[in-house]
């Protein structure tokens, strides 16, 4: 299934709601085993935050291995791209290692204790 | 900047000339502090522009931030514009600040880069606002790729002052081109809690000094948000663009300082405590500076 990313987000990709949109999207897709191709063309200004919502937040219950064969990107720009690697870089250390994570659930416990 | 009693009640803000010297910095700062001491029946100010001669953009979101800071506390500003130096009154009025404090003149498209009070995280507006106001004048002589990699950057310290520093007045900006110098600088600032104080905010780093807690916060996947999702790489690519392209970020946060330049990183704990976060970043005009990624990447397929 192809996602003409601009038709969703506009020209920026830059906010966590906008992320949001795209992962709702693909992820029943993608979890069902189905390959996507995520098109930028006209997709010009890139955050971080983005990629983290609508990419990285995939490696919590698909694996890389999956995501490899099924996630096709297409027309991204260099800065685009380079914004995307190190965003996977660090979901793959997030979601793979379970002290990390350990770790946070525990932050996340304490800090709800104390609310 | 003096604050002086004119009687009990009414105090005189004087604004003084405000560059980028450490002094004026740090006595911005200690401002901020005096008038969050004031008691709340001292907060009616006049402000008087008579000793100003230069106020530099960071000087103009500062000053935006302080004036919204005694709004906020339930103070009033009374501006005597009459003392306004005719060369600061003309870009202030073109860059908004003035309009945005009651003076009646709306601003204009000019030579000035506008100023900005964000109350609320619009990201789209600050994107439109970096590119096309701060970087698209005509003043930098870049590819609009290259504009576009410089707004997902700079974005990136919105979106954290946005997500982090907890800032009831929202973030403050302003800009300015140096021609001769040339470099386009952009300072951010929010009145919130600072970024050590949030680092700090989680039990593992507790101890930690100020440089050590920004230092935390410029390392890839750390971040003081801790949902399901991963993040914590905005400042680390913010700080790989501005040393890849000779630019220069610096950044005052609680006693925290940072200045990254060309292949050199610099923090430092300072005795002055600014509770809030004040960043500066310094670009070049000229493309011939800047090293982009290349487009080799569509060639490679395993990315996750």
């Amino acid at each position: 299934m192809a996602y003409k990313i601009f038709n969703i987000v506009g020209e920026y990709a830059i906010t966590a709601e906008s992320g949001q949109k795209v992962y709702d999207e693909i992820h029943p897709v993608l979890f069902a085993g189905n390959p996507v191709e995520l098109d930028f063309t006209g997709v010009k200004v890139f955050a971080s935050l983005f990629f983290n919502v609508a990419i990285g937040q995939l490696l919590k219950d698909i694996p890389a291995d999956k995501l490899n064969r099924l996630v096709e990107f297409t027309a991204i720009s260099s800065d685009g791209w380079n914004v995307l690697e190190r965003v996977i870089t660090n979901a793959k250390h997030y979601y793979s290692d379970k002290e990390f994570r350990n770790a946070v659930d525990v932050v996340i416990a304490e800090q709800a204790a104390t609310l | 900047m003096l604050l002086e009693t004119k009687n009990q009640a009414n105090l005189i803000l004087y604004v003084t000339n405000i560059d980028d010297n450490p002094y004026h910095f740090n006595k911005l700062f200690k401002l901020r502090d005096e008038i969050e001491a004031l008691p709340q029946d001292c907060l009616n100010i006049k402000v008087d522009f008579h000793y100003c001669e230069f106020l530099g953009h960071y000087g103009v979101a500062f000053l935006g931030g302080l004036f919204r800071l005694i709004e906020l506390r339930g103070g009033s500003l009374t501006f005597d514009w009459n003392t306004l130096p005719d060369k600061i009154r003309m870009n202030l009025a073109q860059n908004g600040f003035l309009y945005d404090f009651g003076f009646n003149t709306k601003p204009w498209d000019g030579n000035s880069i506008p100023y900005r009070n964000d109350l609320h995280q619009n990201m789209s507006a600050i994107a439109d606002y970096l590119k096309y106001n701060w970087l698209g004048k005509g003043w930098v002589n870049i590819s609009p790729r290259l504009q576009d990699a410089i707004t997902g950057r700079v974005l990136e310290i919105y979106l954290n002052a946005f997500d982090h520093s907890q800032s009831a007045m929202g973030v403050f900006s302003c800009g300015q081109h140096y021609p001769k110098l040339g470099f386009l600088h952009l300072t951010v600032i929010d009145f919130g809690i600072g970024i050590p104080s949030s680092v700090r905010s989680l039990p593992q780093n507790l101890d930690k000094t100020a440089n050590e807690a920004l230092k935390w916060a410029f390392e890839p996947g750390n971040s003081t948000k801790q949902d399901s999702i991963s993040r914590g790489a905005g400042l680390n690519l913010l700080q790989e663009f501005i040393i890849k392209n000779h630019g220069n970020l610096t950044i005052f946060s609680n006693d925290g300082y940072v200045n990254i330049s060309d292949n050199r990183v610099i923090y430092e704990n300072k005795c002055t405590n600014f509770r809030g976060t004040l960043i500066n970043i310094a670009l070049r005009c000229d493309e011939s500076y800047y090293c982009l990624a290349s487009e080799v990447h569509q060639l490679k397929r395993r990315l996750f």
